[in-house]
């Protein structure tokens, strides 16, 4: 995988599922930077590491994180490089697996959630 | 007698610096007392009762519970025998156990959801006082939101095998504890499945309200505010904090109400709700929506579920 390094502060993160990439500025979130622009990939729900559905698997590069939710990321996976998108910014270019998901296995079946 | 109304919620936060800030500076939402274990306690400018909210620093959102108030402290125990008749495990905690209230019931839902009735809260005040009021105080921040209205608990569905638990509750609401069912979403087969409940014990179309989904959890809690004028206005104090806006404002099929939701620094979902909707009484018909409208129940204007609002939650125990 290449990284193409973009202006200064800012950082690109790929998306190893689906081979794109976008440009994360420093003071953003994965998740944020993304919905700014109109982009998809990491499903995107309360950006405040509480629902988890924006988890992912952090493959090469270097994050700093903000508190996310146990239920969701617990220390161990912290560990070894899963995140919550919406609670980790960007220290150096990122290649990431997307790991969450929203949960629609009941929605076809019966009209809500 | 019997419950009155939604008391307050108990949150889980993540952060209790920014949990506060967005409570109080965006909410508007008053700080009313911290406890030696960090909690926090805030009221809206329009109750009287000391606390609506009790934020909790935990490393897991969500919720830990909810609490009702009962009319007089006699209704406990009648209801209490009732909920033991009904075959849950329910126990009378002293007065101070939840804090700042008198004796309680302590019960889980059939949901497994914690609830507690109360009958007495330390009493502080409306903001504007009984005197001769103003319309609102002076000093508001952020939304100026008058009240905890309403809380929406996802309750676990699987029909398939044999699961409704949105079903479950609504039973036991409406059977034991005197609320009303008011509107409902009928999805399924033949509409059998009873896939949400909106249930009252105010004269507002709802004081609760279930949704099924996969696994048990706290959809939102909701705000009360005046007008729809007043729900634009909090959503550009929102978009000014940089808050992440789940829906922006717009009408709810069920209940009619004006409506915005969003999310709190830990991901709970808050919601801003405007009007009273319609006037809810013992003998108002219930209102059904079929799943095939299942889209201008939820979101009025656009007939569309948007999926992050019915799928995205945070823990509800
Ligand atoms: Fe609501």
């Amino acid at each position: 995988m290449t990284t193409e390094t973009t202006a200064t502060g800012d950082y690109r993160v790929h998306l190893i599922d689906t081979g794109e990439s976008y440009s994360c500025p420093a003071n953003r979130t994965l998740l944020n930077a993304m919905v700014a622009l109109g982009r998809q990939g990491i499903p995107s729900g309360c950006h405040g590491g509480g629902c988890g559905v924006c988890k992912v698997y952090i493959l090469q590069g270097e994050v700093t994180t903000l508190a996310m939710s146990r239920a969701h990321v617990s220390k161990e996976e912290e560990a070894i490089g899963y995140a919550l998108a919406c609670r980790t910014y960007p220290i150096s270019d990122v290649v990431l697996k997307v790991v969450g998901r929203m949960r629609k296995s009941v929605v076809y079946r019966y009209g809500f959630i | 007698m019997g419950v009155m109304r939604i008391g307050h919620i108990n949150l889980r936060v993540l952060d209790m610096v920014a949990a506060r800030k967005h409570y109080e500076e965006i909410l508007g939402l008053m700080p009313a007392a911290e406890d030696d274990k960090g909690n926090v306690y805030l009221k809206g400018w329009d109750e009287w009762d000391k606390y609506s909210i009790m934020l909790s620093a935990s490393d897991r959102a969500g919720m830990n519970h909810v609490a009702y108030k009962v009319e007089s402290d006699g209704d406990l125990d009648e209801l209490k025998s009732r909920i033991i008749e009904y075959g849950l495990d329910v126990e009378m905690v002293p007065p101070g156990t939840l804090p700042f209230c008198g004796r309680a019931l302590r019960f889980w839902m059939p949901s497994g959801h914690l609830m507690y009735l109360y009958a007495e809260k330390e009493f502080v005040g409306k903001a504007v006082g009984v005197n001769n009021p103003d319309p609102w105080p002076d000093g508001l921040k952020g939304a100026g939101v008058h009240w905890l209205d309403h809380c929406l608990l996802i309750c676990e569905l699987d029909p398939p095998s044999g699961i409704n638990k949105v079903a479950d509750n609504t039973r036991f609401f409406t059977e034991v504890l005197g609320f009303r069912l008011t509107e409902q979403i009928m999805a399924g087969p033949d509409h059998t499945v009873q896939a949400a409940a909106f249930l009252a014990r105010t004269t507002t179309p709802h004081d609760i309200a279930f949704v099924g989904g996969p696994t048990l959890g706290l959809h939102h809690c909701s705000f009360f505010l005046d007008e729809w004028a007043d729900v634009l206005k909090a959503a550009d104090v929102l978009g000014k904090n940089k808050v992440k806006i789940d829906v922006t404002p717009q009408r709810h099929g069920i209940t009619r109400g004006a409506t915005s939701y969003f999310f709190d620094p830990s991901g709970n979902r808050n919601e801003t709700f405007a009007g009273l909707g319609y006037l809810s009484q013992p003998d108002m018909p219930v209102i059904t929506w079929t799943e095939e409208e299942i889209g201008s129940a939820i979101f009025f204007h656009t007939g569309e579920l948007n999926p992050a609002f019915t799928t995205v939650y945070t823990e509800g125990v």
